[in-house]
């Protein structure tokens, strides 16, 4: 009776098995989409501009798509969110690098996220290309990690010169927080202000979340500087802007390109005016883009990253289609790219994956609203 | 330029803020014996009821205020009745409440990020037309004004009514042991449930207050709640006056440490203290 049950078991699952290995021959071969990963802040602090981030890289992909994809194949990009944060970062790495199998990931957004996931992308050889991190050790991060942003070690330099030969100014504070981006930015700053004879009167830090910066105003204040050059993310600026007002601190702001996030000049209003901020400079944007962003993120305004982004999505799917999606291949490819035309800018990469030049424009806050100075 | 006065007004306006969640803190707990770790969400739950009903449906700010305070006094309520309640019927230890506590603080917070995300969101919307008062060569925001206003007032009131009311007795007994005052014919889930509403609502001033001057995030409680259990430590637990002198310490403390050090280790100096009074005064500069 047993037997006689076991041999209607077995025969049952050889049924069922092969009824499945015939309907998989049956069907037409499936093209696989070409599935990369991003890594930015969608949520929190600087969501704001990982989600403009967001919305050009969808319009680059459906750009692609639309002719022909990867040799055929569709292109696909898994959005993970990292939230400004190292930890969350490395988290959604590790789900891109090993569940999802992506030969590219496109991110972080700020260098921290950036900085803590290169470690993995070059283990698992997967390339990690960000459009916005700007700090000054990304170049040596790894040799799957790329960029075309410039780095700060440029931004620092042409900050500082701004200041003390355009402005005329000697007598700086910096203001900082404690982020790998906010730390190398004015690192840089301070180094080259000291070498061209300014004089740092005062230094401040704050955690990247800290909601009260009134102490460390109090010392800038007391200090007495012509100008306080404050690099923060979106939240840390506005409050302190508002918070050195509260104070009466009457000396001028200067910042870094974290500035570009639209919400902080909506938040505080009249307080803005006059402060001063450096970003990458930027082609002039072609019409479609434009038009297509607005229509898509109901007129936000663009930040300096986003054509970045739509950049180099455009030019790794142009390697991938040339090299196919074998990430070292990739790797190897990019290192050649020279004067590669984008929307945003022309990339040249030197061996370690930076950009070879970077160029600033400085903007004015007049009435909530960044207007380029000439 | 001298930095010191400014020190000093930054110091009182933390005191006063660390004095509400401090006092209120410490009403809880007296009565019912346990660290009530959701208490810090409460003060968020505050802030978060006036920047829906005034920022979100435009109501009269004012009318926001009270409803913020009376929510977040409704929620402490709430959570009496259907969690702390039934666990001390069940005679559940004092470890059992904390966390349970912890669990609440846990699942209000996650509620919070999910109804207005976790961006960082300020009550006041005109700041360009907030005034500032100067005072020896330290400035004051308007807003900061009535923070140390609303500190004095609220611990003129609890004292009172700790002191001069019936209700103020009955907390007293609860507080010096319930088996007693139940003897004597307090009822004392009712004296407690009424402190959970008073306390919850302080703690919902606190968060109004502290949305007002820097702006709040559902993350933000438990950091609150940390400082006001410090400030408690500090005075000594149970003792009002000890609170509030606890609270001032600290703030004094946090901001006097700056003028030295850098400002990343504000927190730092905090905890710094709380270990030297559990090691040197542990029961507080109030207590004998």
């Amino acid at each position: 009776m047993t037997k006689n049950l076991l041999i209607a078991l077995v025969l049952v699952i050889i049924i069922i098995v092969g009824y499945f290995i015939y309907k998989q021959s049956l069907s037409p071969v499936t093209v696989e989409p070409v599935k990369i990963g991003f890594i930015g802040p969608l949520t929190g602090d600087i969501a704001n501009i990982g989600e403009n981030l967001k919305v050009a890289l969808e319009i680059a992909r459906d750009e692609i798509n639309r002719a022909g994809g990867i040799k055929g194949r569709q292109l696909e990009i898994i959005f993970e969110d990292g939230q400004c944060n190292p930890k969350v970062a490395v988290n959604a790495a590790n789900k891109l690098i090993n569940i999802d199998k992506v030969p590219i990931i496109i991110g972080g957004l700020c260098s921290s996220e950036t900085l803590a996931v290169a470690p993995l992308a070059e283990k698992a050889k997967v390339i990690l290309f960000s459009a916005a991190s700007t700090n000054p050790t990304i170049g040596d991060a790894g040799d799957y990690v790329f960029r075309n942003v410039p780095s700060d070690t440029f931004q620092g330099v042409f900050a500082a010169e701004y200041v003390k030969n355009t402005m005329n100014l000697t007598k700086v504070a910096i203001l900082k927080c404690l982020s790998d981006y906010c730390v190398g930015v004015s690192d840089v700053f301070k180094t080259k202000f000291q070498e061209l004879g300014g004089t740092i009167v005062a230094e401040e830090s704050f955690p990247q979340d800290a909601k009260d910066l009134r102490s460390q105003l109090t010392k800038i204040k007391a200090a007495n500087p012509e100008l306080i050059y404050f690099v923060s993310y979106t939240d840390g600026s506005i409050i302190g802007l508002k918070q050195a007002k509260e104070l009466g601190i009457k000396a001028a702001f200067f910042g870094a390109d974290s500035w570009s996030d639209p919400k902080i000049w909506q938040e505080v209003g009249k307080i803005g005016d006059g402060a001063l901020y450096v970003e990458p400079a930027n082609k002039n944007l072609p019409e479609t883009f434009i038009t297509e962003m607005n229509k898509k993120t109901g007129g936000k305004e663009i930040n300096a990253y986003s054509p970045r982004a739509y950049d180099a999505l455009k030019l790794l799917a142009s390697l991938m289609i040339e090299k196919g999606v074998d990430p070292t291949a990739i790797k190897d490819a990019l290192y050649t790219v020279k004067n590669y035309q984008g929307i945003a800018d022309n990339y040249t990469f030197d061996n370690r994956g930076e950009l070879t030049e970077g160029r600033y424009i400085v903007k004015r806050i007049q009435d909530g609203k960044a207007v380029e100075v000439k | 330029m001298n930095v010191i006065p400014q020190l000093i007004l930054n110091s009182i306006i933390a005191g006063s803020i660390y004095s509400l969640i401090a006092i209120s803190f410490s009403l809880i707990y007296n009565v019912t014996k346990f660290f009530n770790l959701a208490h810090g969400v409460l003060a968020i739950i505050g802030g978060y009821t006036v920047f829906y009903f005034a920022q979100i449906l435009n109501w009269n700010i004012y009318i926001a205020i009270t409803f913020g305070i009376v929510f977040a006094g409704f929620i402490g309520l709430i959570l009496d009745k259907i969690i702390y309640l039934p666990l001390r019927r069940r005679k559940a230890s004092n470890m059992i409440l904390l966390v349970a506590s912890l669990g609440i603080m846990t699942a209000l917070q996650a509620l919070l990020s999910i109804l207005f995300t976790n961006e960082f969101r300020t009550l006041s919307r005109n700041i360009n037309e907030q005034k500032i008062f100067q005072l020896l060569n330290g400035s004051l925001t308007q807003t900061q004004v009535i923070i140390i206003f609303v500190a004095i007032l609220i611990t003129i009131f609890i004292v009172l009514l700790l002191f001069k009311t019936q209700f103020g007795k009955a907390i007293r007994a609860i507080s010096d042991d319930d088996e007693v005052a139940k003897i004597v014919g307090i009822n004392t889930d009712k004296i407690i449930s009424y402190v959970f509403f008073l306390g919850s609502a302080i703690a919902g001033i606190a968060g109004i207050l502290m949305g007002f001057d820097i702006g709040i995030e559902p993350t933000m409680g438990l950091n609150l709640l940390l400082k006001g259990i410090v400030a408690v430590i500090i005075g000594g637990i149970g003792n009002v006056y000890g609170s509030v002198l606890g609270a001032f310490v600290l703030g004094f403390a946090e901001n006097f440490s700056m003028w030295k050090i850098a400002g990343e280790w504000k927190d730092a100096v905090a905890f710094i203290l709380l270990i030297i009074f559990l090691l040197f005064k542990p029961r507080g500069i109030m207590n004998k």
